[in-house]
């Protein structure tokens, strides 16, 4: 059988940290990514930080990759706007809280995982091939088992020979797959989990930069909540990449099932917020239904050139919204001057109305519909994050962290990942993978990380910023829940003191008081309605069917399914007809049935069923992450 | 850190045969009014079959450190197939075999340039193993492959989706996919000894089953990536003279077939345009299993 | 390419010649013994043209089958009651399974054979080289094995041909004739659809009559479509020759073996089917009796029947083994499943999800029955008939009867 030092499961942002991490402490380590690609199973909301905590070190992702990453990776924005409105049909009323999000951050970027997992994984892979490993994909884990006499740790994988390690990292995410096979902890239950509905939306560069006001180094980020949530915890985010835009919803799972809707309707609600149908407009052509009557041989001619006059006038207007776009197409020779450059989009328009009976007019363009279970660090982050000499990191171990309205997950498990590779290499050098020498070594760094503690406590300086931010609310809005608090966390002295009363009694006492229907929904839209804006949009946006947005998903099927129902009848797998993002379930007769060639892989109904990803290169395949 | 099987007295010499072929996805491919390929609109790429045959022949330099050599007839264009297939498999050498007289040539003219353009592979030695795709998506005769195996007196097994070489043994064991109209589907397992010609099934994926050899595929991608933006390093080009070809044997000479005539087929693939029939109409019915019984029984042309 | 005129005399030249080339030979593809479905077709539309071949050249030339084989003499008789004029047949244990090189050297023999040749035109046989026609299956065996043979024989293959026709072409092309208007007799017109679909281009194996590179090429040769051409009516009366052929085999060629067989369990074959008939969850207000109405519907219309994907996950209590036994993944028409394209395809009770489409759209002409006329397969059919299949399909069933029976009686 063969032998390697060090197995990581997963090739996420985690994953490829520790492999990298390893590589740069000279160890020897052997990545398993059960996508085609690394990239191709990732989703982020999704921001990226790099933080500074006050007390205690974080590691970042430049600590990892080097200078390299900001210089070089490709992320999409910086993000240096942070706006949450609260919203009540077409009024809004909007507070800036961009000094919250730069609360201890080095930098934040947007990113869409697709492109960013590449860079990350040929930098890790590089590197850690030097030391005699690397990155194998399309490569999905079976099991673990211990043999008798030693520690290592035989793997089995459905594609792959089994192989034996002395020790594994877990960074396969919130469903993770080592974490059920070993039992190493219970799965999440809906208490634990937010469900994340996202698209990712096309909007020309220099478009998108007028309409947000930012420059090619700037980005922002926009926060929703109110009538949008349709009666939900949690709210809407929208950022800004290069020249798409990442739009979605994340909510509580408790509240869904308590309010199971579709989560393509709870997008498309946000989708059609008059703001935000105004952010992601864009000159889009739709084709006419054709009343002349003409031949069929005809009409697949017609089809044809019409495919491709599109496909000429999206480059065409993409290349000249984008960033020194127009300067390229002049100095390839095509173009004279702007102007002719306008003239031919002009043209092709005229061509594509004219002769093949499209029409141009107001509505957006969406390139991707995805789904994600993101695991609230306060309610279910692992105490003791390993199981003999597997340690977990990241969403594997249940360490997302919800501060307030921001969502820190990526960074989390970077963090979390250097701890592991550390922790492992130590083993390594003293070749004891002892649960004494690795596993508490690893907890006891992961206890002191300033994450750790963002779980665990009140951080009475951010709530400071965040009420500063907010001042100019209407106390009596607020309502008698939130007054005693509101008075005690004004005054500062007071603050400190109301702070560490808080903490002590616990996060979770406070947090039916916070995280609830109050905060979210009903206190925005009273805001809303009596000081919001009223926001005009000329257009209602167009929003496709959930089997368009399916259709446009890369899947390679299964012939075998990778869930299985054990729980036809019980009252959860009932509401997964309508949670499941991708209606895989349906119910008849009393039963509840499953699809399972549509599935996107999101775990929402993990958790009674026997779930697992499905075998390598299978399942779906995300281009834009 | 790689492992082969058994480390052979010298390496396998692999030749794969490749064609440029036009990009039939939509959005790339353009038709003619009269509905013939437009083929100077339409970008031209590696054909999706010359792929799955260069794949199998990764699979031999992964697995047993074979030296994979490329070849390709065609204008000078072509050397973009090369290209594209040295990306897939790291092949250590490329050849393109072009002169005008080639042009013009049915499968039996190209099998003739093809075979003397193999025999020159891997410094005259050739190969112990020529590999080929199952068609090409235009053409789509399937007949080159087998005529090229044919005159060069090389064994030929088709429609290949596993295969194993046993170095010392010098012989091929080959998993074969044969589908029977009308009957099942067979897999049949075949040995036969080096040099043979196979032909990879449209099906073919090479599959590396243990981490050595995995890391050994990432490696060799890597090296690939590497090699392709320099691949005229790599290129040799034949003409006719340099393969010693006889001119009466090749291009148009050489050709027994030539196309006659190009006309439309009766019934055109075409989107549709939807008739609707009320289900309670009996009159409209009755037309409808007329219609049915008549495209029942007329010549069924596909 | 090249321009047609009108009829002029054949020249003297052209008599040797025919001597020369002779006959249509048939390569027959067998499984165990029973001949694969093509061979039967194949033959058919060999007796069609080679019938019309001797009324119109008053000559006498033959359908020759050409079986390979490890004792299987008996589909030789079963060969000439499908049209065959002679059968030749080769029988050796090392030939029970097809391998390429084998079988491509041994039907050379056969074809190149003068003994064969004069056994079966006694008179006509001194000037004999090769066949006139050369017929093969456009199958995995097929279309490999014609390009070896004529590889060897050194002549011209069509592949995947679905029309044939025999003329006589004036012919005027810059290299075959040396840009004369040429007379070629007897020749063989191979209609193939090219990759878009659209066209039909017509392949001709010609001799070059050009004085430079003079060169004959025969026989003409293509691989045919499976079911494309009718076999002819079984006679059972019909008399021919069987010919034993002695096959030199030699060491070198059986090193290669054919270790293994493995049939894949039996798939529904829906590839020969004209018509497929597929139902999906329109079926739910009662399962059972909705099933005997499209199995009648189908029976009527001798389709297959195939399934959508929610039907295949059985999401309907029954305890009818039958209708259960047609839920099942191998029936299942989509991109989850097969990939189909018959002459008519039949959806009763499917909505049209896009990877059920993905499965048929290359399907001739389309019919849906479905009570939602905002159903997404409005758009992807040639008929779209708003009505409940309970309703529609009994009608529609008895219609298609009485025409059928209305035929019938008419032949």
């Amino acid at each position: 059988m063969e032998r390697y030092d060090v197995a990581i499961v997963g090739g996420g942002t985690s994953g490829l940290t520790a492999l990298r991490q390893l590589a740069n402490l000279g160890k020897q380590a052997v990545l398993l990514e059960a996508g085609n690609t690394p990239g191709t199973k990732n989703i982020s909301g999704g921001i990226l930080y790099s933080k500074k905590p006050k007390n205690g070190r974080v590691y970042n992702i430049e600590d990892v990759f080097g200078r390299e990453f900001i210089d070089d990776a490709p992320y999409e924005r910086p993000i240096t706007q942070y706006i949450l409105h609260a919203t009540s049909k077409n009024k809004l009323y909007s507070i800036d809280l961009t000094p919250v999000h730069e609360y201890q951050i080095n930098y934040a970027y947007s990113v869409l995982l697709s492109k960013l997992i590449p860079w990350l994984a040929k930098e890790a892979s590089d590197m850690s091939e030097k030391m005699g490993g690397g990155i194998i994909s399309g490569v999905h884990l079976g099991s673990v088992r211990w043999e008798q006499g030693n520690s290592d740790i035989v793997i089995d994988t459905d594609e792959l020979e089994p192989f034996r390690v002395k020790a594994v990292i877990a960074a396969d995410g919130v469903n993770s797959e080592l974490a059920e096979v070993t039992k190493a902890r219970n799965k999440f239950s809906s208490e634990q989990l937010y469900q994340g509905v996202k698209v990712v939306i096309k909007l020309p560069e220099t478009i998108l930069e007028e309409r947000f006001k930012v420059t090619s180094e700037e980005g922002a980020a926009h926060l929703f909540a109110g009538d949008v949530t349709m009666n939900h915890i949690g709210g809407g985010f929208l950022y800004t990449n290069r020249d798409t835009i990442s739009l979605g919803a994340v909510y509580h799972m408790d509240s869904l099932m308590d309010n199971p809707i579709e989560p393509s309707r709870l997008i498309d609600t946000l989708i059609r917020n008059k703001l935000v149908a105004e952010f992601v407009k864009d000159r889009v052509p739709a084709k006419k239904s054709s009343q002349a009557l003409i031949s069929k041989d005809e009409e697949i001619r017609q089809h044809f050139m019409a495919v491709k006059l599109l496909k000429n006038w999206n480059n065409l207007r993409s290349e000249y919204y984008s960033r020194d776009g127009i300067k390229r197409l002049i100095e390839s020779g095509k173009y004279g001057t702007k102007d002719e450059i306008e003239s031919r989009i002009a043209f092709l328009e005229n061509e594509l109305v004219e002769k093949y009976n499209y029409e141009f007019g107001d509505n957006y363009v969406e390139l991707e519909y995805s789904t994600k279970l993101i695991p609230d660090g306060k309610r279910c982050r692992m105490k003791a994050p390993y199981y003999k000499n597997i340690l977990f990191v990241g969403d594997a171990a249940g360490r997302g962290v919800f501060v307030g309205p921001r969502i820190e997950g990526l960074n989390v498990g970077i963090d979390d990942a250097v701890r592991a590779a550390n922790a492992v290499a130590r083993s390594l050098d003293r070749n004891n993978f002892d649960e004494h020498y690795l596993g508490n070594f690893y907890t006891k760094s992961v206890e002191e990380s300033p994450y750790t503690r963002d779980m665990k406590e009140i951080d009475k300086d951010y709530l400071k910023i965040f009420l500063d931010c907010s001042k100019n609310i209407p106390k009596d809005i607020v309502g008698s829940r939130y007054g005693m608090i509101f008075k005690l966390m004004s005054s500062g002295t007071l603050r400190g003191i109301a702070v560490g009363f808080a903490n002590m009694l616990g996060f979770d006492r406070l947090l039916p008081l916070v995280e609830s229907v109050d905060t979210y929904v009903n206190v925005p839209v009273e805001l809303a309605d009596r000081l919001g804006k009223t926001i005009d949009s000329n257009y209602v946006p167009t929003t496709p069917s959930l089997q368009e947005r399916i259709a446009k998903l890369d899947y390679n099927d299964d012939s075998i399914s990778h869930i299985q129902v054990t729980e036809p009848r019980s009252e959860f797998m009932v509401k997964m007809a309508s949670l499941c993002p991708t209606r895989c379930y349906s119910y008849e007769n009393g039963n509840v049935i499953l699809q399972h060639e549509g599935c996107i892989e999101c775990g929402t109904c993990a958790y009674e069923t026997l779930w697992r990803h499905p075998r390598g290169t299978k399942g779906v395949s995300y281009k834009y992450g | 850190m790689g492992r082969y099987d058994c480390m052979p007295v010298r390496p396998l010499n692999v030749g794969v045969i490749v064609k440029l072929e036009p990009d039939f996805s939509e959005g790339n491919v353009s038709y003619n009014p009269d509905g013939t390929l437009n083929r100077a609109e339409t970008k031209n790429i590696l054909g999706p079959h010359s792929a799955a045959a260069t794949l199998a022949a990764f699979y031999c330099k992964v697995k047993y450190g074979a030296k994979v050599a490329i070849g390709t007839m065609g204008p000078p264009i072509a050397n973009q197939a090369l290209r594209q297939a040295q990306l897939i498999s790291n092949a250590d050498e490329l050849y393109l075999y072009s002169d005008r007289i080639f042009a013009g040539a049915d499968t039996l003219a190209t099998a003739e340039v093809l075979r003397l353009g193999v025999s020159r592979m891997n410094n005259g030695l050739g190969a112990d193993i020529v590999i080929s795709g199952h068609r090409a998506s235009d053409g789509e005769t399937g007949q080159t492959g087998p005529q090229t195996a044919w005159k060069l007196g090389y064994p030929f097994i088709g429609n290949v989706i596993d295969f194993h070489i046993d170095q010392e043994g010098k012989s091929i064991y080959a998993k074969r996919f044969i589908s029977l109209y009308g009957f099942y589907d067979v897999i049949e397992e075949i040995q036969a000894p080096l040099p043979v010609f196979i032909s990879a099934d449209p099906s073919y994926k090479p599959s590396f089953n243990t981490i050595s050899e995995r890391l050994s595929l990432a490696r060799n991608l890597n090296e690939a990536r590497n090699k392709a933006d320099n691949f005229e390093k790599y290129l040799q080009v034949f003409n006719s003279e340099g393969l010693g070809a006889d001119p009466r044997y090749v291009g148009l000479p050489g050709s027994p077939t030539i196309v006659y005539k190009v006309e439309k087929i009766p019934k055109a693939k075409a989107k549709r345009r939807v008739e609707f029939v009320d289900g309670n109409d009996t009159v409209k019915l009755d037309m409808v299993a007329k219609k049915l019984i008549q495209l029942m029984t007329e010549a069924p042309i596909k | 390419m090249s321009g047609v005129t009108q009829n002029s005399e054949p020249s003297t030249g052209d008599l040797a010649r025919i001597e020369s080339y002779q006959h249509l030979y048939v390569v027959i593809e067998h499984e165990e013994g029973i001949p694969v479905p093509v061979s039967l077709e194949m033959l058919g539309e060999a007796r069609r043209l080679m019938d019309n071949f001797n009324v119109k050249y008053s000559s006498n030339e033959k359908v020759v089958a050409v079986v390979l084989g490890d004792n299987v003499r008996h589909l030789c008789q079963e060969l000439i009651r499908f049209g065959a004029d002679v059968v030749v047949y080769a029988d050796n244990h090392s030939l029970k399974h097809y391998t390429n090189l084998l079988y491509t050297k041994i039907i050379c023999q056969i074809a190149e054979d003068k003994n064969v040749a004069s056994s079966i035109s006694p008179n006509r046989s001194e000037n004999y080289k090769k066949p006139r026609y050369m017929f093969f299956s456009a199958d995995n065996t097929g279309r490999h094995l014609s390009s070896t043979v004529l590889a060897q024989l050194e002549s011209g293959l069509a592949s995947d041909i679905n029309k044939l026709v025999i003329s006589d072409l004036e012919i005027r092309h810059e290299h075959k004739t040396k840009g004369q208007t040429v007379k070629f007799e007897k020749t063989l017109e191979m209609y193939r659809p090219d990759f878009s679909g659209f066209l039909w281009t017509t392949i001709l194996c010609l001799d070059n009559r050009n004085p430079v590179t003079a060169r004959e090429y025969h026989p003409q040769s293509c691989s045919i479509i499976p079911g494309v051409f009718e076999p002819i009516t079984k006679e059972d009366q019909r008399t021919g020759t069987i010919i034993d052929f002695e096959p030199q085999i030699s060491d070198e060629d059986l090193r290669i073996k054919v270790l293994s067989r493995n049939i894949i369990k039996s798939t529904i074959d829906f590839e020969s089917c004209k018509i497929i008939v597929s139902y999906g969850r329109g079926i739910r207000d009662s399962p059972e009796d909705n099933f005997k109405l499209i199995e009648q519907f189908a029976r009527a219309l001798n389709a297959e029947i195939g399934i959508s994907l929610p039907i295949s996950k059985r999401p309907y209590q029954t305890k009818d083994q039958h209708l259960l036994s047609y839920m099942i993944p191998e029936r299942v028409v989509g991109t989850s499943g097969r990939k189909v394209s018959p002459v008519v395809y039949i959806a009763i009770g499917i909505s049209g999800a896009v990877q059920h489409l993905a499965g048929m759209k290359e399907s001739g002409f389309v019919v849906v029955i479905n009570p939602d006329s905002d159903a997404a397969f409005r758009d992807e059919c040639d008929i779209f008939i708003k009505g409940r299949l309970e309703e529609v399909l009994p009608t529609l069933t008895e219609h298609i009867k009485k025409h059928m029976l209305m035929i019938e009686k008419r032949a």
